[in-house]
């Protein structure tokens, strides 16, 4: 099944090794985490050494080795975002989910990742919800959003 | 036909083949830039930082590796200043406490002026240097190591963390490896870092002639690029 998939995204790119982040950001997508065997084909079929293909995968943020859960809050921990309060958000999750950034609830729904800086300072603390901005992000909006993807209702909670 | 370079090291006029390093130059003309990660066959990766020089560049000095600085003609360089002197101690301070348990850092640092270390020993066994790493990716062709991660997460390691089977088994990562000769003491335990002090000979001979060879010992099991030469 990873074989048939890889094929599209593969395809018209074979044996270009500069293509190798392009490539893998496909995986990344389709998959939403890039696994071991993906790894391998990848590097057999652009001509790229796996050890290559492995280190440019653990470089970036924006690759996962491990799967990640069906909703990604990704914290902004930049500069700017720090210093506006994203530690507070972090808490918030930790506290509110008992995981720690970049790890996935045991239920595989949610996922917490932290970045440095995702380009939009002015926005801070910037958090991104499955791809999607939200500025001026507070401890209350995050634990909102974070409930709601998980389908929790409000009622729901106050009686847990 | 090979072309050639003169370029002034130290005051001394030498000559080198065009396009070699300025520390290529230096060490076949049997003047000794104390050097670390660079290993002759291999591609110079200027990160263990020891081989700074300073360079004359319009009446301005500059500081910068020596390994990855091509010979041009006309260069003018010193490789033994004041300055030189205090920072490639720094450096061979910092080596020694990334990784107190290997001779022949301790034998480096030892070289370069270093008589006791002011910062904590760290006690991680590797500094870094990428030997190697470069061996295991330019000459054996293996690709079998590599560095993973960043800032201080940065790290060798088997792609995928296990797949020894890309593996030749050439055994150079360990022969290049610094950390594979333990200091003459034995290893060292967490917490009570030193100063190999059975080298103090090489620091007399250091005060008295800057440029020599001290004949470190390094050979064994390291390859001092001067073993090359003579
Ligand atoms: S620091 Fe968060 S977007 Fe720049
Ligand atoms: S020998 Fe030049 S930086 Fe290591």
């Amino acid at each position: 099944m990873i074989m048939t998939a890889l094929n599209s995204i593969l395809k018209g790119r074979r044996s270009q090794p500069h293509l190798l982040i392009e490539v893998l950001q496909d995986a990344q997508d389709l998959y939403g985490y890039i696994p071991e065997e993906a790894m391998n084909a990848v590097s057999r079929e652009l001509g790229v050494p796996l050890m290559k293909v492995y280190r440019v995968a653990c470089f970036y943020k924006a690759f996962s080795l491990k799967p990640r859960g069906k909703y990604v809050f990704t914290v902004c921990t930049g500069t700017a975002c720090h210093v506006r309060g994203a530690n507070l958000l972090l808490d918030q999750v930790k506290g509110q989910l008992n995981i720690e950034p970049g790890e996935t609830t045991e239920d595989g729904l949610v996922t917490i990742e932290n970045v440095n800086c995702v380009g939009a300072c002015a926005l801070g603390p910037v958090v991104i919800q499955d791809g999607a901005y939200c500025h001026h992000m507070t401890p209350g909006k995050l634990r909102k959003a974070i409930d709601k993807s998980r389908g929790k209702k409000k009622k729901e909670r106050a009686h847990a | 036909m090979q072309q050639y370079v003169t370029l002034k090291i130290d005051n001394a006029r030498v000559k080198a083949v065009k396009g070699a390093s300025v520390l290529d130059a230096a060490m076949a003309s049997g003047l000794c830039i104390p050097h670390l990660c660079y290993v002759p066959v291999l591609k110079a990766s200027g990160a263990c930082r020891l081989c700074i020089v300073e360079v004359v560049d319009n009446g301005r000095t500059k500081i910068t590796a020596s390994c990855t600085l091509n010979a041009e003609d006309g260069m003018v360089i010193y490789s033994n200043t004041e300055r030189i002197r205090k920072l490639r101690k720094n450096i061979a301070e910092l080596l020694v406490a990334q990784a107190p348990n290997s001779r022949a850092v301790q034998d480096i640092a030892v070289r370069c002026g270093v008589k006791e270390v002011r910062y904590p020993f760290r006690n991680d066994n590797c500094i870094q240097c990428g030997r190697c790493v470069s061996y295991c990716t330019e000459y054996s062709k293996a690709n079998s190591l590599g560095f993973v991660g960043r800032g201080k997460n940065r790290h060798v390691e088997y792609p995928l963390g296990f797949r020894r089977d890309l593996c030749k088994k050439c055994g150079f990562c360990t022969e290049y490896c610094p950390m594979s000769v333990t200091p003459c003491g034995g290893p060292m335990k967490a917490g009570e870092g030193r100063l190999c002090g059975n080298c103090d000979s090489q620091i007399a001979a250091m005060e008295h002639f800057s440029g020599i060879c001290v004949r470190c010992e390094l050979g064994k099991g390291f390859k001092c690029v001067r073993q090359t030469y003579v």
